[in-house]
């Protein structure tokens, strides 16, 4: 009974991952099935070449702020709106809702809103601001990725910390409570504490997510001003099918995912370490 | 001491909701520009971006992002629709049995198994493209639609199995007896009696690919590629308005005809939705 979706699986997940490192050592042009094994040279260029050495520090700046930003954000709305009650669900709704819209939606949505003559310096020149240069300014595009990465992302984080917070004994805070305990010791010796386990599952999965962010980009800036929120994943499709260079793409690929698993399982592991320690 | 802390939660409160609502203010504005500035013309919305003025409202606009030649909307919802029903039928007719083999298997391969696919969850998407792309063009199935439909329908596998098989545990195996009592086969028993109860997490399932496979944009891009001439929501929207994005009464009324599906799919969906993913998240 397991067979055929073993043989999908495979055929479509497995072997192409271990293909992945085969190709990253070929000069594969993605159009005919001929290659030469050229070595680690994609490595080597991939490595040498600035624009990678950008795409990663930029890359990392937006996973781990976004992580950071998305969970704190996350965090502190689940606790003011994690109780039932009519006006709780729907303001949960409105910052839920984008998670259901495409990435690449959203970043045409912002596009349009954050261009030099678009809605949003519209608004700030009634109010005698601006314009801003969000999406022409290097440093202003790169804020203007994260902004919508977060307007966009915190909802989930909100979601599963709820879900964390429910599940919460009321009696502890009800004896908190009793003890004169403050809101803000309940939060820190209850709540934190308690939610250990999806503080994990929202860390990493932010994380990870963000460490493949794309979608976004390439509808909210192109990848400019002059390169500057060019992400890895961009770079990788760029060279794999704008360059048709698919064995340097596959080579930038596979470091991707020693980076993503090295990351995750770090992310994971420390934060076996403070659940652990939460319990004892 | 319980006067002070009156004292000092009613600014707190007045404060948590002036925060809540701005807030708010800042997820739903961009929406509400989306929408208005679907019926306006291109001076309006640059000049009013958060009023209508009933005097300039027009239909023209949205009437042209209906049936423009660059990207017929009606015609990528139904090819969207379509492949999210696809794989649907198909990581739900693959991945349940898997699932049931392994919820009720005791040994060590069973483990493997589940192990397998759930290694899947920790393989970005994107990695794998590249390959994908040899493996498909080695079957001949690249830029074709049952190559498309393959490659989601195996991405749908990992969460699929991983949720199906922790719903399946808690289904008493008396009810597996009860069927080979009855003469029933495996295959048969599990269709026609444990299929059935899984009507929840079947639910949660179909939640999530479809949402998953209605926003996808890279693997139709790449996958089924332009010269498929095969568009679906995002890779239509892509090429309808990537280019002319500063001209907003291209870009407002293609962008709300490509999100009105999702926004009404989530407003009745909602609640299932949202637990769908907790259900999906937690366990995960």
């Amino acid at each position: 009974m397991a067979g055929p979706a073993v043989v999908v699986f495979l055929l479509m997940f497995i072997i192409p991952m271990i293909l992945a490192f085969v190709l990253s050592l070929t000069d594969w042009n993605g159009y005919s099935l001929n290659f030469n094994f050229i070595g680690i040279e994609n490595y080597r260029f991939a490595f040498r070449n600035p624009r990678t050495v950008d795409a990663v520090i930029f890359t990392g700046i937006v996973a781990v702020t976004g992580t950071v930003l998305c969970n704190i954000i996350g965090l502190a709305v689940a606790v003011l709106i994690a109780a039932p009650g009519r006006a709780n669900t729907v303001l949960r709704t409105i910052f839920f809702y984008p998670y259901i819209i495409s990435s690449l939606i959203i970043g045409f949505l912002w596009s349009a809103m954050l261009q030099p003559n678009g809605v949003a310096n519209a608004l700030l020149g009634h109010i005698g601001i601006g314009p801003l240069p969000f999406l022409i300014d290097p440093t202003w595009a790169k804020g203007s990725v994260i902004a919508t990465i977060l307007w966009s992302s915190f909802g989930f984080n909100m979601i599963l910390f709820i879900a964390g917070i429910k599940s919460v004994p009321t009696e502890y805070y009800e004896a908190a409570t009793v003890d004169g305990a403050s809101r803000w010791q309940q939060f820190r010796s209850i709540t934190v504490p308690l939610i250990a386990p999806v503080l994990t599952v929202n860390l990493v999965l932010t994380l990870v997510g963000l460490l493949k962010v794309y979608d976004v980009v390439l509808a909210l800036t192109e990848g400019g001003p002059a390169a500057a929120t060019q992400t890895v994943v961009y770079q990788i499709l760029k060279d794999s099918f704008a360059r048709s260079a698919l064995g340097l793409g596959a080579a930038q690929s596979v470091v991707l995912l020693i980076a993503t698993a090295v990351l995750g399982l770090t992310v994971t592991l420390a934060r076996r370490g403070a659940e652990r320690k939460v319990a004892a | 001491m319980s006067a002070v802390r009156a004292r000092g939660t009613l600014p707190g409160a007045v404060l948590k909701w002036v925060v809540l609502a701005a807030i708010a203010l800042v997820m739903l504005i961009p929406m509400y520009i989306l929408v208005i500035s679907a019926f306006k013309p291109q001076a309006e919305i640059i000049q009013q971006p958060l009023l209508i003025d009933p005097s300039t409202f027009t239909w023209e606009y949205l009437q042209a992002a209906l049936t423009s030649e660059k990207f017929n909307v009606v015609r990528a919802y139904g090819i969207t629709l379509a492949f999210v029903a696809l794989v649907n039928l198909f990581g739900i007719a693959l991945a349940a049995p898997v699932a049931y083999v392994i919820a009720r298997g005791r040994k060590k391969w069973h483990m493997g198994l589940l192990l397998l696919f759930v290694s899947g969850l920790f393989i970005p998407g994107q990695v794998t493209l590249i390959p994908v792309v040899f493996v498909l063009r080695v079957l001949g199935l690249i830029n074709t639609v049952p190559g498309f439909i393959l490659f989601e329908t195996a991405a749908t596998l990992p969460v699929t199995i991983f949720l199906f098989s922790a719903y399946l545990r808690t289904v008493p195996r008396d009810i597996d007896e009860a069927a080979a009592l009855d003469g029933a086969g495996q295959i048969r028993a599990f269709w026609s009696c444990i299929f059935p109860i899984m009507k929840p997490v079947v639910a949660t399932i179909v939640v999530l690919n479809s949402i998953s496979v209605w926003n996808d944009f890279v693997s139709p891009q790449i996958i089924l590629g332009p010269s498929s001439g095969i568009y679906t929501v995002t890779t239509g929207v892509y090429a309808a308005v990537g280019q002319y994005s500063t001209n907003y009464t291209v870009v407002f009324p293609t962008l709300l005809l490509a999100i009105l599906p999702a926004v009404i799919f989530f407003v009745f969906m909602q609640r299932h939705i949202i637990g769908g993913l907790i259900a999906g998240a937690t366990k995960g």
